[in-house]
């Protein structure tokens, strides 16, 4: 597994490099926060469980997901563009296993979008989001993030393992991102959606770890989702399925195409 | 590094066949044996099957039937053995360019497992052998094309490798470039006992390099031997006369030579295929003068590898 960790090291020197490209990436969810919580207060917030005073705090959440989810498309583009460049004959022929090949590039990315999820995290509470001081509840909250982005990281190298162009990846990419926040407890509670989303939201696992966050992480997390909260232990257990079905998923494209 | 085993062959194929979908045969039966400490050039137009065959021997793709061995060791059941024991240069450009060159030596390194202390010996000399020092802390998206090539070639030789395989390695290298890497890697050859597999467009370096030349079409082996045969076999030497008046006559009596064995015209210029070109330049100046044929120019030319090559596959290998 050493080969894996030093591609994970590869991967992540590059940062310095694109450290633009990572701060560029988190001016979108901070746009979320900002005007999205600011213009929506007034009117999606009055519905909201906490109030319009509290609108932030309660998209807060979905918006770090969005995050996590973000980072890990970006990471996906650069499995794709290794496997599209060659560089992955490098890998392919050196005496490490197929299988670290995976697991240094979802590693990198885990830890990239984790990173991001954390960095608007504390954007949030600038903006003056309060949340519990409570350490077992951060870490709660960051297991359910990195689930959350180990799962995204999954699709996205499943993707890019498939695709050849990056066009064609941010298409099937896209196609997936907003149903999974706009169809999701992230922007609204889950009670004030039609029927059918509703049960969309219920079966999406961003509705898990954005409920999870929710209830850990913020001061009165319970009271911000309203009634219908979904059960702490279910979030762990959603997230932690998606987290290995999507694992599952990667590894079997990647087999496919690595031979 | 452990030598493989005691097998005296580095490559040796057997049968080796590549079906890319049901009727595009890449390789097609191809039997290789590449002793320990040799050159093999395998020589063939693009398409011919060259790099499939590389891809074959370096692990990277299965073939569809029969056997191959590289180092000893089988590349499908012993690919890990195998690929301990080799290094590659693609023939596409396959570098990550956001790292410098010492970078990308370095992470190469560390995938086979070499120490710090190794790295750092094993790059400085490299990176002196491809003449990239200065260069060495640039992100290589910096880099020239032959730079990018040479430092590909650093990395192959990376880690000690027992077998080389290049596929176009000095591809738009300037000659200097050139020169220079061929004599470290002659080097490389007798001193550390290394086997080189290469492709190439230059019939010079694989006349000079190569103990052994393959040349390969449509998946096929279609002639193998030392540079020095496959040229003898193509027999005699070409006397080329250029001059004006008694053509005619000079021709006809020219076939009628027991020595001569082809004579072609066009363009103004007589192609006379002789047993032995310098011994039989008189003979042909005599006849011209008898024939009142007036010679502006003759020249005696040897057959080429690239003679050998147009002969077995009906193409020039490059455009001149």
């Amino acid at each position: 597994m050493s080969a894996a960790f030093i591609l994970w090291g590869k991967h992540m020197s590059k940062l310095k490099v694109h450290s633009e490209e990572m701060f560029g990436m988190l001016i979108q969810p901070v746009l979320w926060v900002i005007l999205f919580g600011l213009g929506m207060k007034g009117l999606v917030g009055m519905g909201a469980p906490g109030g319009d005073e509290y609108y932030i705090d309660f998209i807060l959440p979905g918006i770090v997901a969005l995050t996590a989810l973000g980072g890990a498309i970006g990471g996906g583009v650069i499995w794709l563009n290794e496997r599209t460049s060659g560089v992955v004959k490098e890998y392919l022929i050196a005496p490490i296993p197929r299988l670290s090949i995976l697991m240094g590039n979802a590693m990198s990315i885990v830890t990239k979008s984790t990173i991001q999820a954390i960095l608007i995290f504390i954007v949030g509470i600038l903006l003056g989001v309060q949340i519990e001081l409570n350490p077992l509840g951060w870490l709660g909250g960051l297991v359910l993030v990195t689930g959350f982005g180990i799962g995204f990281a999954g699709i996205a190298l499943a993707v890019a393992s498939k695709v050849d162009d990056p066009g064609g990846y941010h298409m099937l990419i896209f196609m997936l991102n907003l149903p999974l926040l706009f169809m999701s407890n992230a922007l609204y509670p889950l009670e004030s959606l039609p029927r059918w989303m509703e049960i969309g939201a219920q079966i999406n696992p961003t509705s898990y770890a954005v409920d999870g966050i929710r209830a850990m992480v913020l001061e009165d997390g319970a009271t911000l989702a309203g009634g219908e909260t979904l059960s702490l232990w279910l979030c762990f257990v959603v997230v932690a399925v998606f987290a290995i079905l999507g694992m599952g998923l990667a590894y079997s494209v990647f087999r496919r195409v690595t031979k | 590094m452990n030598k493989a085993n005691n097998s005296e062959l580095a490559i040796e194929t057997r049968g080796l066949v590549k079906r890319f979908a049901e009727d595009i045969v890449a390789v097609d039966r191809v039997d290789l044996s590449v002793p320990t400490n040799t050159v093999y050039a395998l020589l063939g137009p693009n398409g011919a099957g060259k790099t499939t065959t590389i891809s074959i021997l370096t692990t990277l793709i299965k073939s569809t039937n029969g056997s191959a061995k590289t180092a000893g060791f089988d590349v499908v059941t012993q690919a890990d053995e195998v690929r301990r024991r080799i290094g590659v240069t693609f023939q596409e450009m396959v570098l990550d360019e956001e790292l410098t060159g010492r970078q990308v030596l370095d992470y190469h390194g560390r995938l086979y497992g070499q120490s710090k202390v190794q790295r750092k010996a094993k790059i400085a000399e490299l990176l002196a052998l491809v003449e990239l020092e200065e260069a060495a802390d640039r992100r290589c998206s910096t880099y020239s094309g032959g730079m990018k090539r040479r430092l590909e070639l650093a990395r192959g030789l990376m880690t000690n490798p027992e077998v080389l395989f290049l596929d176009e390695p000095t591809l738009g290298l300037d000659p200097q470039n050139r020169a220079s890497i061929w004599a470290y890697i002659r080097d490389l050859k007798e001193k550390q006992g290394l086997t080189l597999l290469l492709t190439t467009h230059y019939m010079e370096e694989a006349e000079e390099m190569a103990d052994t030349v393959g040349i390969i079409d449509h998946g096929k082996i279609v002639a193998e031997g030392t540079p020095r045969d496959l040229i003898d076999q193509m027999g005699a030497d070409t006397i080329r006369v250029t001059g004006s008046d008694g053509e005619t006559s000079f021709t006809e009596k020219l076939r009628s030579l027991e020595f001569v064995q082809t004579v072609h015209t066009g363009d103004g210029v007589i192609q006379i295929g002789v047993d032995s070109g310098n011994h039989r330049l008189a003979e042909v100046v005599t006849l011209a003068n008898e024939n009142s044929y007036t010679i502006s120019d003759i020249s005696v030319t040897k057959p080429s590898l690239g003679d050998v090559f147009l002969k077995y596959t009906g193409r020039e290998l490059r455009d001149k």
